[in-house]
């Protein structure tokens, strides 16, 4: 039914339409009104006039009546000055008296009214506007008929109606739209308090479930709105901390009771057996801070001004998984630039997603050959297997939680990659997943977006003597390469 | 080697005094912040194993105090949490290692190990790994109990590797230990002594390999 769904625009548009209404009808109004007012001045005036030639009427006592005009009233009333006329008649329609030769009447009316009958009257070229109003003269009634040249009457008046709109009624305009331009202005300010609330309501994500919006500033009509959609929030907040905290809770608790088991298992003396029952422990446990991490991340964000290199991350990553690729027999590759690569995101975050795509890559990757962490200048990380590749239809999947190729051979509980995810969106960044001829697959976690602009000074770089070229064509044979 | 173990779970507390007696520590166990800092006060340890849950206070206090004191006793924090900011807290109050449970007695036993490892502690006089054992002080190599007649340098390089053996061993840390500051080093002499390195251990018949990991460094492991 409204064309726009903007509450302010709402408000403008039926107003203005409002305004333009007011517009053409307040002059016309005024218009009105003046003119009636101009003809009551005129009736008044010619009721006057004959209630001053009625003071000069007196009744004889045959009955007859006689006017004695003073000679002032006598010439203004003459022919010759021409303004004005009178004429008086009686019951019977003789002329008792006239202004005009021949004694005429100034209005020839049948009608003897009880009250004063305004009539209009053209003489010639001129139009007489009078009136027949009836006079009481001794004991008889007279009507005495008053007139006036209509382009003779009173000029002030007269300018006044006829100039109206052309001085007057413009004057309209620019105070009606000052008036709407004031009423803009006033609805934003009375507006103000629900332009910050829809701000402030814009926030509340799953990350920030503890904003409220303000009452206090709230006009009355919106704050019952205001205070239940604080309260469903209130609720809200509740549902999300609760399951957060029992996934943490419940993760935590595990920890313990996992801890006992595993000192237990360390002290069967058949170490075959204490092996693999280490082995499943140490899979629960990764199950269990796997999804320690996913309750923590569900509310994670990005402090603004916070600044992770990316470089060190990956000679962290590479460092951590070293050993374990050693143990497999699988070799462990960084390429990284000579200086820091900052972007505005979280180290320990950012080293747990490169950490479980790189684990997930050394899982995939035959013994022997290689997993290549490199860095880019521009703000990427990939991670190179030399594994069987992810197919095209799975590549959506294996972001999903507890998805995993297959369930029966697979260690994992397929809860990696879903945090990888869920830490890249955090940083507004994506991950792009390609096959390699003729083996391996790249995962490039993108941080562009958020890269920030390199350090000033002269930065000592830790690890690397010196850059690394890349190897021009995939090596994927077994590498034992003295070459750190 | 005595080890005070700050453990509020009594069951997890007497296993863990129990594996670690039979791998060769003797541990104390106390359960509460209060005990831990009493007893610290008194007794001299090897090292202590601090679990962050404590029922009175959190284990960070333990740690603060101690090291407040001026104490560099080298502590291994154990925890049931890791998030994203408890590592980082952990270490900047001024803990060694770090250790979230559940954890294998063997991974437990090679962090403390390594921590004694380091300079100044006192698995730091002799370092072993399958058949190697460094003497730091006599600076003697042996292989299979046999001694060895290795340069000086390679046996710099032996010395850093070993003391973090099963962690990484940056290149810029390996070159430093070899040349210092001072001199200017060709981009492949580490690579070099590296080489030569593992090659007279190999000779030597040593059940020990180092492994190059290429863009960071280099790990030493039991073959």
């Amino acid at each position: 039914m409204f064309l726009f769904t903007s509450i302010t625009r709402r408000i403008i548009f039926l107003h203005v339409v409002a305004i333009s209404i007011t517009s053409v009808f307040m002059p016309v109004a005024l218009y009105v009104l003046l003119r009636s007012t101009a003809e009551d001045l005129q009736h008044r005036s010619l009721r006057e006039n004959a209630e001053l030639i009625t003071r000069y009427m007196s009744q004889a006592p045959d009955g007859s009546i006689t006017l004695n005009l003073p000679p002032d009233l006598d010439t203004l009333f003459s022919e010759a000055y021409g303004r004005y006329a009178y004429s008086v008649l009686d019951a019977a329609d003789h002329t008792l008296f006239s202004s005009l030769h021949g004694r005429t009447p100034v209005f020839n009316t049948d009608a003897r009214l009880a009250g004063p009958e305004y009539l209009e009257s053209k003489r010639g070229d001129v139009t007489l506007s009078g009136a027949s109003i009836p006079m009481k003269v001794g004991d008889r009634t007279v009507w005495v008929q008053v007139a006036q040249d209509m382009e003779h009457r009173d000029v002030l008046i007269d300018d006044i109606v006829r100039e109206f709109f052309s001085r007057v009624g413009w004057i309209t305009i620019p105070i009606l739209l000052s008036l709407l331009i004031i009423d803009v202005s006033i609805f934003r300010r009375a507006l103000s308090p629900l332009f910050k609330a829809s701000e402030m309501a814009e926030k509340i994500g799953p990350e920030r479930t503890d904003v409220r919006l303000p009452v206090e500033a709230m006009p009355s009509e919106i704050k019952p709105l205001v205070h239940t959609i604080n309260q469903a929030l209130e609720r809200l907040e509740r549902g999300f901390l609760v399951q957060r905290d029992f996934t943490a809770d419940a993760a935590h608790e595990l920890r313990t009771p996992l801890s006992i088991l595993q000192a237990r298992v360390d002290t069967i003396p058949d170490k075959e057996l204490a092996r693999e029952l280490s082995r499943d422990i140490a899979r629960m446990k990764r199950i269990v801070s796997q999804l320690l991490d996913i309750a923590e991340l569900e509310a994670f964000t990005v402090a603004p001004h916070e600044v992770a290199d990316l470089r060190s991350i990956c000679v962290e990553v590479a460092e951590f998984v070293a050993p374990l690729a050693v143990r497999d027999g699988k070799n462990i590759l960084l390429e990284a630039p000579e200086m820091p690569v900052p972007v505005n995101g979280n180290s320990e975050v950012i080293f747990r997603a490169v950490r479980n795509v790189a684990e997930n890559a050394l899982k995939h990757t035959p013994a022997g050959t290689t997993v290549t962490i490199s860095v880019q200048d521009k703000g990427t990380v990939s991670v190179e297997d030399c594994g069987p590749g992810i197919a095209l239809s799975e590549r959506a999947q294996i972001f999903q939680r507890f998805w995993r190729k297959n369930r029966s051979g697979s260690t994992g509980a397929g809860l990696g990659l879903s945090i990888v995810k869920r830490i890249m969106e955090a940083h507004r960044g994506g991950i792009t997943i390609s096959n390699l001829r003729p083996a391996g697959c790249v995962f490039t976690l993108n941080f562009e977006a958020n890269l920030c602009p390199p350090f000033t000074g002269m930065v000592r770089n830790e690890t690397l003597g010196h850059p690394l070229l890349m190897a021009a064509a995939k090596d994927c044979s077994v590498n034992r390469g003295d070459r750190a | 080697m005595r080890l005070l173990l700050v453990e509020d779970n009594a069951e997890l507390s007497k296993l863990l005094v129990k594996s670690l007696g039979a791998s060769g520590f003797d541990a104390d166990s106390v359960a509460t912040a209060a005990d831990a800092l009493s007893v610290l006060g008194s007794t001299h340890y090897a090292a202590a194993i601090l679990d962050l849950g404590l029922p009175d206070q959190d284990g960070l206090v333990v740690l603060r105090t101690l090291r407040a004191r001026h104490n560099t006793l080298p502590v291994l924090i154990l925890t049931a949490r890791d998030g994203v900011n408890d590592r980082v807290t952990g270490l900047r109050a001024g803990a060694d290692d770090y250790l979230v449970k559940p954890f294998a007695i063997e991974e437990l036993v090679a962090r403390l190990e390594a921590l004694l490892r380091r300079p100044g502690q006192l698995l730091g006089r002799s370092l072993e790994l399958g058949n190697l054992a460094f003497d730091t002080i006599g600076r003697q190599l042996f292989i299979g109990g046999r001694p060895q007649i290795l340069s000086a340098r390679e046996l710099a390089v032996l010395e850093i590797l070993l003391r973090r053996s099963g962690h990484v061993v940056s290149k810029r840390v390996v070159e430093d230990q070899i040349f210092g500051l001072s001199a200017d080093v060709g981009s492949n002499a580490v690579e070099v002594y590296i080489h030569r390195l593992r090659k007279t251990l190999q000779d030597l018949g040593a059940t020990a390999a180092i492994h190059t990991i290429r863009g960071v460094g280099y790990l030493i492991t039991e073959a």
